[in-house]
């Protein structure tokens, strides 16, 4: 099959970027949308051009790295997919795709399709952790976690760190993303020992990352690869209300 | 950012809570010529005597504008966090249009309450513009503005059309706002989605039917 | 013969007794001493973030944008532990026996005992840092088996193990970046190692967005590099995992051991295209309840629902009528490559077999399924397009597990003093083949609980040496010669892709030093490997500059690496003559065609010193004290 690409092309961080389209021929169906990106850029390397910079890494859904922004959706046309796992079956014989970056102020460029989303790194460290020093744990059996707890924190839990609900939030709201890490460990029990400062801090972080406000306009829980509910941002609003005025 | 959306939305529910009693008062106005009147144009005159209403109406003036001046604080920081939209953006498929929207429909809803507030407030409390008479009670005839005002077919339709809008915002912003406020309960949330609905269906509908119920009256 | 410095003492007590023995270095000049950990999967996140706990400086190296995509991240099915939660005769005793028998006797009695030994208290600290485990309706903690066990021992996350473990380990980092004792350099790569007097003193790394060529200086240097599997290109591992840390360190004077014991996991989806990247893979757990088999009649057209139970294979419950379809990995993917060689294989391209769920939905019924299994079935439904709840999965056999690597004693360390080697990229612990779940916890171990203890023995003697700076010309030396590489890689200017000559090494590899193996095999492909090898630096063409971000660039770089480890690889295999766990050659097999282990000749590790390009020879003798090597049977 055959496809245009229209790509969205940029040197660095401050050089200007824009759009190029390649016409590419020879894909199959059963190709990966990534491979369908290598396959290009062999030829591209054929041709004696820069190969296009972007992101990958476990290729199997579970790593977060790759997405980009395919035909206006983040991680391309289906729900709650990665980059990866998008087939070039999801599109038709000879059509255009347009591939873009994840837009955010806080997701700066860094070449092509490769954005920095070390940001969300930031926020796990301000509290998104349990502080307990290796060697220091009692035994697993001693504290009981009833079922519909354990798997409500590991419902939030699943988050894999891509950014696709910064990526496709019309605020660049990075309020999925620290929520689901927030209620993972809050709902816990040993987790909850810091629930409070964890909160603070974690939100405070996000504020000064520059990333936008929650409004709940639901396009994140429809994007996300593990399906994290937007129901987890009101529950870390009300942890923070609780954290801050009640406490 | 949180305090700000915070206030927003609880501006917002408070507000969403005026809209009813605005609109049980405007109920009276349907009802036949002469009660219609006696009633209105008394509930009217308590409203602006009553010290306890007083208050509220200050607060509910305080709330309009924090409504307005967060939102539109928020939307700024918010353009700031995406300086840059995508190429394609294919919205519709992810999420509905009146949440990507609500800035938009909040500003249509200023603009209606400024030609709202010019054609009431301004004139019955203000007393810009001409001179409201007196009924038999001795009460200020609003009454007999508002059906003045509503046989022009013109501000009929903007009085009707604009509550399309109202609807729309007030369908997204009650459940946002409820979740901001950190209400977060399951199977509340997929109830409080339906309740949303019917609420602003209500105010809009009923909003929009009071005006052509006294054009045709 | 190579001293693996295994401490006195009966077999429980050697870990007590080497932690006993071993030097301890006060708070004050843990602080004084520096730390280079290169990976940030759960072996090097686990030290990282231990060692600092400590009081140690610590640099931690990735190559991708953040820690939490280390590929530890991939492992879905589970973590073993000696808890016996399920009171099903479990015990360190059998679990180290397990461990040791599946990896055919080619591991040491110590190491092995350790692991199981580790075990358990590995999994209270996972659940104190808030490892959301699967429960029991009553709160405790649920187990399941896993292939090659007759005990329920392995714990799991959903289908999200690894991620989970790994998200608690990357917290763990970030935790102690915050509390500035760690320095995280992400999309960073190491691309040498310097030595100094003889010691691993520092690497050389290359800053990905830049291009920039890094010295980083330390009194150690941990690799925790993962495995180096995609040297057969197809392969289950993440694509950016290479071999050039390792290679770089091998070169420099660590022997490599086992480079050809190789896991190939009998689970992964099939090949559908030349133009294919990577095989994902299904989770083992999945063999739990499904059912493996392949038509009775050869290129068996029909649908898989019309063919009917009479005329189904299940080879595996045939075969091995006590594990059935929970054989071992080694033992599963010969099973299913014979199937398929011999023309009983499913698919598009012949290339596969079915996993049947159709009997689990009927005993378990649907909700019990979609349960346990309910992402994986996402998944392949996310890949292939298919439902597996209607019909069954098609799966193949797919490069996987490195059991192979830097040789290392009972401490960890490599023959470089200084040079340390944890999780999947030493080899210790799983011998000629890995039990399932075993391999996130090996890298746990490793990280959190035994380099921290062992790293001591050397960093004590450490403290009078004094430090060094990247001024020293050790460095400035290295530096050139990396520069050197990558100028050379980037001039060479021919005409083919890095992918192309990949893919023809894959090939190779994947023919010759998979599954199955014989001489003249190997004595061909390496005569084939060292004409691609040539090749590839006459006609390889790498566009884009080394000062920017490069991705072509960096792909050569590793794939050099990978070509020239596929040549030790082969010889290795080739050497071996017998055939034991995950390495089976051909010529040693028994009538039934089950491999044929030679103890008196190949009781050893081999333990590969480089020697300017010529691989030489070394060995450690593997002496069992407490259990008597039996034949490995899953009949």
């Amino acid at each position: 099959m055959k496809a245009t690409f229209k790509i969205w092309r940029q040197e660095g961080g401050d050089a200007e970027g824009q759009f190029r389209l390649y016409d590419v021929d020879g894909l199959t169906e059963d190709m990966s949308f990534l491979e369908a990106l290598d396959h290009l850029n062999e030829q591209l390397v054929q041709r004696n051009e820069n190969v296009i910079a972007f992101e990958y890494d476990c290729r199997e859904g579970i790593c977060g790295q790759c997405g980009v922004f395919i035909n206006g959706r983040a991680h391309g046309p289906n729900d709650a997919m990665t980059t990866c796992q998008v087939h070039m079956r999801s599109f038709k014989d000879g059509e255009l795709i347009v591939v873009e970056p994840w837009r955010a102020a806080a997701f700066p460029i860094i070449k092509d399709l490769v954005v920095d989303r070390s940001a969300l790194d930031r926020i796990i460290e301000h509290g998104g952790y349990i502080s307990a020093k290796t060697g220091t744990a009692p035994e697993a059996n001693a504290i009981l976690i009833a079922k519909d707890k354990a798997d409500k924190a590991m419902d939030a839990a699943a988050c894999i760190g891509c950014g696709a609900c910064v990526a496709s939030c019309k605020n660049a709201s990075a309020a999925l993303f620290t929520s689901a890490k927030i209620n993972h460990l809050n709902n816990l029990p040993q987790g909850k020992q810091e629930a409070s400062k964890r909160v603070l801090e974690m939100t405070r972080q996000m504020e000064l990352e520059g990333f936008g406000s929650c409004t709940f306009t639901g396009a994140c829980e429809v994007e996300c690869p593990e399906g994290i509910s937007i129901i987890n941002i009101a529950e870390m609003n009300a942890s923070r209300i609780k954290a801050k005025w009640l406490e | 950012m949180f305090i700000r959306k915070s206030i927003i939305a609880a501006t917002g529910l408070f507000l969403c809570l005026f809209l009813v009693v605005h609109l049980s008062a405007n109920c009276i106005l349907i009802l036949p010529e002469e009660t219609a009147r006696t009633l209105y144009n008394s509930y009217s005159t308590t409203l602006r005597e009553s010290p306890l209403i007083k208050i509220i109406a200050y607060v509910l003036y305080l709330s309009i504008m924090l409504h307005i001046i967060y939102a539109l604080l928020i939307t700024r920081s918010n353009k700031k966090a995406k300086p840059r939209g995508y190429h394609v953006n294919r919205t519709k498929d992810n999420s509905s249009w009146i949440s990507q929207n609500m800035g938009f429909l909040g500003i249509t809803i200023l603009l209606f309450l400024i030609v709202h507030l010019t054609n009431f407030w301004a004139r019955i409390k203000l007393g810009i513009g001409e001179n409201v008479g007196l009924d038999n009670n001795g009460h200020k005839d609003v009454y007999e503005v508002t059906y003045a005002l509503f046989q022009n077919v013109y501000v009929v339709l903007f009085y009707t059309v604009l509550m399309v809008p109202l609807g729309m915002h007030l369908n997204h912003g009650l459940k946002s706002a409820l979740m901001t406020l950190g209400f977060y309960h399951k199977k509340g949330l997929r109830l409080l989605a339906k309740l949303s609905l019917i609420y602003a269906s209500i105010i809009a509908i009923g909003f929009g039917v009071i005006p052509l119920i006294v054009f045709f009256k | 013969m190579l001293d693996p410095k295994i401490p006195r003492g009966p077999l429980e007590h050697k870990w007590r007794n080497y932690q006993t023995d071993s030097q301890l270095i006060n708070p004050a000049n843990k602080k004084k001493l520096n730390i280079i950990v290169v990976g940030s999967g759960l072996a090097g996140a686990g030290a990282s973030a231990t060692l600092a706990e400590l009081g140690y400086n610590v640099q931690c190296f990735c190559y991708q944008d953040s820690a939490r995509r280390a590929h530890s991240v991939a492992a879905q099915g589970g973590i073993n532990a000696a808890k016996n939660y399920q009171h099903d005769g479990d015990s360190i005793w059998r679990m180290f026996y397990d461990t040791l028998k599946g990896g055919d006797f080619r591991s040491r009695e110590a190491n092995v005992y350790r692991l199981a030994e580790l075990s358990a208290p590995l999994i209270d600290h996972f659940v104190q840092q808030g490892v959301p485990f699967a429960r029991e309706y009553g709160g405790v903690l649920v187990n399941r088996s896993f292939g090659g066990v007759q005990v329920q021992r392995t714990f799991y996350a959903r289908g999200q193990t690894g991620q989970q473990l790994l998200l608690a380990a990357y917290a763990q980092l970030y935790k102690m970046k915050r509390a500035k004792k760690v320095t995280l350099f992400t999309r960073h790569e190491m691309m040498d190692l310097v030595l100094i007097n003889g010691k691993a003193r520092g690497i050389i790394a290359r800053d990905l967005v830049t291009g920039q060529l890094k010295r980083f200086v330390a009194d150690a240097v941990i690799l925790a590099t993962g495995g180096y599997s995609r040297v057969f290109r197809l392969s289950t591992l993440a694509i950016g995992c290479n071999a050039t840390a390792i290679w770089k360190t091998h070169k420099r004077g660590a022997y490599f051991a086992a480079p050809s014991f190789t896991q190939i996991h009998p689970t992964a989806l099939p090949q559908t295209s030349e133009a294919q990247s990577k095989l994902t893979l299904m989770s083992e757990s999945l063999r739990n309840d499904g059912r493996i088999w392949v038509p009775k009649k050869k290129d068996d057209n029909r649908k898989p629902e019309a063919i009917p139970e009479e005329e189904r294979d299940y080879y595996l419950e045939r075969r091995y009528p006590s594990f059935g379809n929970l054989a071992p990995r080694d033992v599963a993917s010969r099973a299913a490559k014979e199937r398929i060689d011999s023309g009983y294989g499913v698919g598009r391209l012949k290339n596969a077999v079915y996993l049947d769920f159709k009997h689990a939905i009927e005993r378990l019924g649907l909700k019990t399924v979609r349960d346990r299994y309910g992402n994986l079935f996402k998944m392949y439904q996310k890949i292939t397009g298919v439902n597996a709840y209607d019909e069954p999965m098609q799966i193949s056999p797919a490069a996987h597990f490195s059991m192979g690597g830097l040789w290392v004693d009972y401490e960890l360390m490599t023959t470089i003093p200084g040079l340390y080697a944890i999780g999947e990229c030493n080899f210790s612990d799983h011998g000629a083949n890995r039990l399932g779940a075993n391999s996130l916890l090996q890298a746990s171990i490793d990280g959190y609980f035994i380099l921290p203890n062992t790293i001591n023995n050397f960093l004590a003697n450490c403290l009078h040496e004094g430090s060094q700076t990247t001024e020293h010309e050790a460095f400035e030396k290295i530096e050139i010669q990396v520069e050197n590489h990558i100028k050379k890689l980037l001039m060479v200017n021919g005409t083919k892709t890095v992918d192309h000559f990949h893919r023809e090494l894959g090939k190779i590899m994947w023919q010759q030093c998979a599954m199955s193996r014989n001489k003249k095999g190997l004595t061909k492909a390496i005569i084939q490997i060292t004409a691609i090898q040539d090749s590839f630096w006459k006609e390889v063409k790498v566009t884009g500059r080394n000062n920017e971000m490069n991705t072509e660039l960096e792909k050569a770089l590793r794939l050099a690496d990978f070509l020239e480890l596929a040549l030790l690889m082969c010889t290795d295999a080739l050497e071996r003559e017998e055939s034991c766990g995950a390495h089976f050659r051909e010529e040693y097999q028994t009538e039934e065609g089950e491999a044929l282990r030679n103890d008196q000749d190949y009781a050893y590790v081999s333990a590969w010193e480089h020697n300017h390009g010529e691989f030489k020879l070394h060995k450690e003798a593997l002496t069992f004290d407490n259990l008597k090597p039996i034949v490995r049977s899953y009949k």
